[in-house]
This record gives structure tokens, C-alpha cells and sequence, in this order.
């Protein structure tokens, strides 16, 4: 009974804390997770840490010790088309579209392409 | 774009800003019906009033009608208007469907008084052009003078422009009646243009200050319900205790501090300030902020590298010059720089004021729920 009500507590937290943490600059700027794949089963989930330092975007794919480094950003703010480059094992080409540009949980969905595997991906920003 | 809207109703000379996203200012609604409920809430004043059409089908319409700070300075009490009234009135429907609208004016049938009628209250424009209060050694008050109350409202410009824009035309919430007039407001980066342009756009629909979040920045200085400056020479400070919004304060320290390393200082919405005296003008260097808010009616886009520079000069008692240098390279092309006057309110405090309060005076009545928190 404890635990649920602590719980609870914690969920109305989150909720109400959640959109005080709005970010209103740069609409790339920040965390965000989703995941990719080939298939609509088969998927794998990913991070992106971006920031806008004034002239380029930078960041990482899957913060961590396996942690990819972003070679590239391309934003065309006409059309929010977004091309995201990386080099892990494989080279990583992300091309997508930034929608729900006002939303804090704004999203970017579109094709990913890893070494010879296609697929697509989404990600939303947390 | 021309034309798209512009709304600030003028109700005999009360101001009353409507929101652009929430009210479509191309239509007009009457309606003619018996008042059920009245709401004395902050921000927004709310009456209802049941409705009946000619097939006999009552809908009780929820009907908005300004600020009860600015209602009652006008002359509107609680008491105006009473549960059982018969009315008449013109109004801004919402942009969405359902019964609700903006109440332009509002007829008692009974007596055919129209509300709204009280004259605005004015502060006596002679006495304010006397010099700036000053304190024993010299230097400007930037309070009320020794024994008296007052506060600083009305700017002058309810949008920060880039003072080499020239002449753009605005609405009070900041929207431009031409949006390719973008570009002159202030040297974005392109992404920033961008961001603006879909602010504008969407009519300011996803501005913080609609969730209560604080408005940083030089926005505390365009809200209504004004501000107040207080003087804490001994502790080496100055607060600014705000009106508007969600009642804030925020902190100048006067007393001879180095600015903080951008770098390390706590991120929030009104930034570290450090200010200094340069002969009557108290200069305020602000660096600290946070990408919660925005920080100009309107939509500026701004980012974490934000440093403004503000200017602070009250050449008579009644007139406040307010100046800000705008220093964002990650979202602007160079510094630029904008400001406006604002007007002394003799003999008068700031009144109470909660955003919230609306807030939870209508999420139970699912009125502006959906507005205030999407």
C-alpha cells in the first residue's frame, strides 16, 4: 500500500514536473530517445544527446562506453529536414523530419541506414 | 498575412488582450441569454450564460471578459453583473468549436445599461513630470519618494524590436500584422528566424507564459499588473518584485560583485544580475538563463548563451526609460539592441495577482484547461 502510494506520488511528480522542463531554444537541443530497425518488429532502441554550440550541432548516439560520436548535423530550417551522420562500427545515416516543432516532446522520424541494413527511425525528445 | 489578426479589444478605453490562438478575432458572435455563473478569477474574468436557440435547445456559453485587476480599475466589481441578469452580448468566438467567446460588450436588458462603461483611471500627468525622487546622497529612487506608494506599468512597446528596425506593427501579445516583416525585428540566425516564423504562425499557441512558467527576461517588463522596484541599499541590492505573471521577484546585486562565469552560474529565469550606477542610469549586466521561457512577447527564441545588458533611467518621477542590449551569438547574428518607456502609477501597490488561479478556477470547469495545459 506504501509502495503504490509512494508510486503515485512519484508519477503526479513527474507529471507536473515535466513540462516545466520545456526547452525553448534551439529545437534540436537535447535528449532524446526512440528506436530503430528494419522491421516493424525487429527495432533497437537509441539516444540522441544533441546541442547547438552557435554554429554546428553536436552530440553523441547512446551516451555511455559504447557511445557513438556525431560526425554531422544538417538542418535546413525552410522544410526542419534533419541529416544526422555518424561513424561507430558502422557508418550511420539518419535523414528525417522534425515535427511537432512547438512540442516539448517534439519527434524526428524518417529512414536510417547502418552500414548495408535500411530501415527507419523515430525519436522523441525526453 | 495581412490582416491575419489583431486583436487588443478596446472596451471604452480598457485594454482588454485577448488571446490570438484561444479567440478567432474574423467572427463575431451574439447572444442573448440569462447569466448562470460568474468566475472572479485571475488571469482571465469568466461569466456564463445559458442560451436558448429557436428550436429551444438551452447551451450555456462560457463567456471571457478581461483581467479582474484591469476590470475593476475601470470600474467593474464582482457586483457588476449578477446570477440571474438577463444579457445581451457581442463577442469573439473561439477558434474551436464549443460555446465560448470573448465578451466584446455586455447589455443588462432590463435597463439597457451597457457594461464597460466606467472611464479608465488616469494618473495626473502634471504632477509626474517632476524630477526623479533621490535619495540623501543624490542618487535616483527608483521607487516612490520618501512616504509615498507606487509602481512602474504600461510599456510603451509591448514588443522588443531592434531599435534599427524602424516602424513594425504589432499586436499586444507581439504578433505581426505582417510576418514577413520577420526579418527587420532582429538579426536571427536562420534557425531562429525559423522558430519565430512558426510561433508566429501558430499564434503564439505553445508560449510557457500561458503554463504560468515566469516570464525571464525583458518580458517582466511588458506584463500587466506592472512591477516594483525595491531598494535594499544596506544589503547591497535591489528587488524587483513583479506584478504579473506568477508574482515573481528577482534579485539585483548592487553591491560591487563580479559578474559569475557563464560556465558555472545556476541557470534560471531571470539570469544572475549585477548592476552599477553610471550617473542616473543603473546598468545591469544579466547572464544565467534557462530555455524554459521566452523571453520578449512574441516568440524570440533565445538559448543558454544569453547575456543581456539593461539600462535602467528615470528621468521624472513618472517615466521609467528601459533599455536592453540583447548578446545570444548562438541565436542572433550580432548584439541588438531595443527598449520602451514605462509609466509611474502614483499612490497605489501592486494588487494581487496569481496566474494559477485561473488555472484552477477552470480545469474543474474544463473552460481554458485545455489552453493552459496541453
Amino acid at each position: 500500500m506504501k509502495r503504490a502510494l509512494h508510486l503515485t506520488c512519484v508519477a503526479i511528480c513527474l507529471c507536473i514536473v515535466a513540462p516545466g522542463f520545456a526547452q525553448q531554444g534551439h529545437p534540436l537541443t537535447g535528449t532524446w530517445s526512440g528506436d530503430w530497425g528494419a522491421t516493424s518488429t525487429k527495432r533497437n532502441q537509441i539516444t540522441f544527446v544533441m546541442n547547438w554550440d552557435g554554429k554546428n550541432v553536436t552530440g553523441l548516439i547512446n551516451p555511455g562506453p559504447d557511445s557513438i560520436p556525431i560526425a554531422s548535423v544538417f538542418v535546413d530550417p525552410a522544410t526542419w529536414t534533419v541529416r544526422i551522420e555518424a561513424n561507430g562500427k558502422e557508418h550511420i545515416t539518419a535523414e528525417g523530419k522534425l515535427e511537432d516543432l512547438g512540442s516539448y516532446h517534439r519527434t524526428i522520424k524518417g529512414s536510417w541506414t547502418q552500414g548495408t541494413t535500411k530501415g527507419d527511425f523515430r525519436i522523441t525528445r525526453d | 498575412m495581412t490582416n491575419r489578426f489583431l486583436v487588443g479589444l478596446s472596451v471604452v478605453g480598457a485594454v482588454f488582450a485577448q488571446s490570438a490562438a484561444t479567440y478567432d478575432s474574423s467572427r463575431q458572435v451574439k447572444l442573448t441569454g440569462v447569466v448562470t455563473r460568474v468566475e472572479w478569477a485571475n488571469p482571465h474574468a469568466f461569466f456564463f450564460v445559458n442560451v436558448k436557440d429557436s428550436a429551444g435547445t438551452v447551451t450555456n456559453w462560457a463567456l471571457e471578459f478581461g483581467n479582474p485587476l484591469d476590470l475593476e480599475k475601470d470600474g467593474w466589481t464582482r457586483n457588476s453583473l449578477h446570477i440571474g441578469d438577463a444579457v445581451s452580448v457581442e463577442g469573439v468566438p473561439a477558434r474551436e468549436p464549443g460555446s465560448r467567446a470573448f465578451a466584446k460588450s455586455v447589455t443588462l436588458a432590463k435597463t439597457g445599461k451597457k457594461l464597460f462603461v466606467a472611464a479608465p483611471k488616469k494618473p495626473a500627468t502634471a504632477a509626474l513630470k517632476e524630477p526623479a525622487p533621490r535619495w540623501p546622497d543624490g542618487r535616483v529612487r527608483l521607487g516612490p519618494p520618501p512616504g509615498k506608494k507606487g509602481y512602474w506599468t504600461t510599456p510603451s512597446a509591448n514588443a522588443l524590436v531592434d531599435n534599427t528596425a524602424g516602424k513594425i506593427v504589432m499586436s499586444d501579445e507581439g504578433l505581426l500584422r505582417n510576418l514577413s516583416d520577420a526579418d527587420r525585428v532582429a538579426p536571427f540566425q536562420p534557425w531562429a528566424k525559423a522558430v519565430y516564423e512558426y510561433r508566429q504562425r501558430t499564434l503564439l499557441k505553445d508560449d510557457p507564459l500561458t503554463r504560468c512558467l515566469p516570464p525571464g527576461g525583458p518580458r517582466q517588463f511588458q506584463m500587466p499588473n506592472g512591477f516594483q522596484f525595491i531598494e535594499q541599499r544596506e544589503l547591497g541590492r535591489i528587488l524587483v518584485l513583479l506584478g504579473g505573471a506568477d508574482r515573481n521577484w528577482r534579485v539585483i546585486y548592487t553591491d560591487g560583485r563580479p559578474q559569475g562565469q557563464a560556465d558555472e552560474v545556476v541557470r534560471g529565469y531571470y539570469g544572475n544580475s549585477v548592476g552599477k550606477w553610471e550617473k542616473d542610469t543603473l546598468v545591469v549586466d544579466v547572464i544565467g538563463f534557462n530555455e524554459h521561457f521566452w523571453f520578449a512577447n512574441g516568440g524570440l527564441p533565445h538559448t543558454e548563451a544569453l547575456h543581456l545588458t539593461e539600462r535602467f533611467t528615470r528621468p521624472d518621477l513618472g517615466t521609467l526609460k528601459y533599455e536592453v542590449t540583447v548578446d545570444d551569438p548562438r541565436t542572433y547574428t550580432r548584439p541588438w539592441t531595443g527598449g520602451w518607456n514605462i509609466q509611474w502609477v502614483p499612490n497605489e501597490e501592486i494588487q494581487e495577482y496569481f496566474c494559477e488561479e485561473n488555472v484552477e478556477a477552470t480545469l474543474s470547469k474544463n473552460v481554458s484547461g485545455k489552453e493552459s495545459y496541453k
